[in-house]
């Protein structure tokens, strides 16, 4: 039996294998984050890929992180924020700060989009 | 909008508590100075125990004879002043703004909580205003300036509960909320708000003259 399509299953395997949980990823429209448990707020809302469209973000850098070297943000896999974020803690930025640092720092730099409360925390 | 916002929780802040805290020293000094020049022996009356003695006397509700007399009055403001100060202080949306800029933090109300005190706090205003319009004695001493104190008093708590339901235009309304709060921090020393602090000094007067010059009770 030749390897040729042994080796043809098994590349197509391997497409599905990577494939299949890429697009089963529900798309992102709203940030609650289990984390905070028992939520004082309405989820802010946010459509991760139009959002992405709209401001043109090519990678994942300006919000997923591994860390700060240097005062900059050190690119890695987009791991969810409360990994490394305490919602409770003394040492480094709180989830809540984080979140909030994380769109309003930009939304003020680049003077556009939601900057107060109610803008993203939007009642239904 | 982000102009705006940045504007308002920017110089304007710095404006508003600026005027709020030179001010208040500003007020505590000439009044001070005031007492001094006009009054000089009624500074000797001074008593700290008597003065502390009267201020916590009359913290507690229900307690002076005054309190009795108008249980209406007596709820309503003790209700008013607690939520008055509680709610801006201890609000998660107002928390969240001191950890942003200065990076402290401290307890917070449950929203639920300070909704409810938010309302009670607008309620209060209205039974003062009606008060003022109603009863004679208060009638007499109302002036102007009285109605507008009340207005600017309100007006943050009527704009902060309709910017957090978010009714109305919800944009228009956050930052008419926050223009509103510091003009209401800013205008504390010139206005009759200032019994925020001087408030404490005439309640440890009178508590000192009577416990101290008198031997009476002030309550």
């Amino acid at each position: 039996m030749s390897k040729k399509p042994m080796i043809l299953i098994l590349a197509a395997a391997a497409v599905l294998l990577f494939l299949l949980p890429a697009f089963s990823q529900e798309d992102i429209k709203q940030l609650a984050d289990p984390a905070f448990g028992q939520a004082q707020r309405p989820a802010a809302v946010f459509d991760h890929d139009a959002h992405n469209e709209k401001a043109a973000i090519d990678g994942c850098l300006p919000c997923h992180h591994q860390g700060v070297e240097e005062g900059r943000f050190v690119e890695g896999d987009p791991v969810k924020c409360a990994d490394c974020h305490e919602v409770k803690t003394a040492e480094g930025t709180p989830l809540m700060l984080a979140y909030h640092k994380q769109c309003e720092d930009c939304h003020l730099e680049k003077k556009k989009g939601p900057v107060t409360c109610g803008e993203c925390h939007k009642r239904p | 909008m982000v102009e705006i916002y940045n504007f308002v929780v920017g110089p304007l802040a710095w404006v508003g508590w600026g005027i709020f805290v030179v001010g208040i020293i500003y007020k505590l000094i000439y009044m001070y100075s005031l007492a001094r020049a006009k009054d000089y022996s009624s500074l000797d009356y001074m008593s700290l125990p008597f003065s502390l003695r009267s201020i916590f006397v009359w913290s507690i509700p229900f307690y002076a004879t005054n309190w009795k007399r108008n249980p209406a009055m007596t709820v309503a403001t003790f209700l008013f002043h607690i939520c008055l100060i509680a709610v801006p202080v201890f609000l998660l949306a107002h928390v969240v703004l001191w950890q942003k800029f200065f990076g402290i933090t401290w307890a917070t109300l449950p929203d639920q909580a300070a909704d409810y005190m938010t309302l009670a706090v607008i309620a209060a205003c209205v039974f003062f205003g009606v008060r003022r319009a109603t009863d004679l004695r208060a009638r007499y001493v109302t002036s102007y300036k009285d109605w507008l104190i009340l207005i600017l008093v309100a007006s943050p708590f009527v704009t902060g509960f309709l910017a957090y339901h978010q009714i109305f235009n919800y944009k228009f309304m956050i930052i008419l909320h926050i223009v509103s709060g510091l003009a209401w921090l800013a205008l504390i020393p010139f206005t009759r708000l200032s019994h925020m602090f001087l408030g404490l000094f005439t309640r440890a007067y009178a508590g000192s003259e009577f416990g101290k010059v008198r031997h009476v009770k002030d309550w």
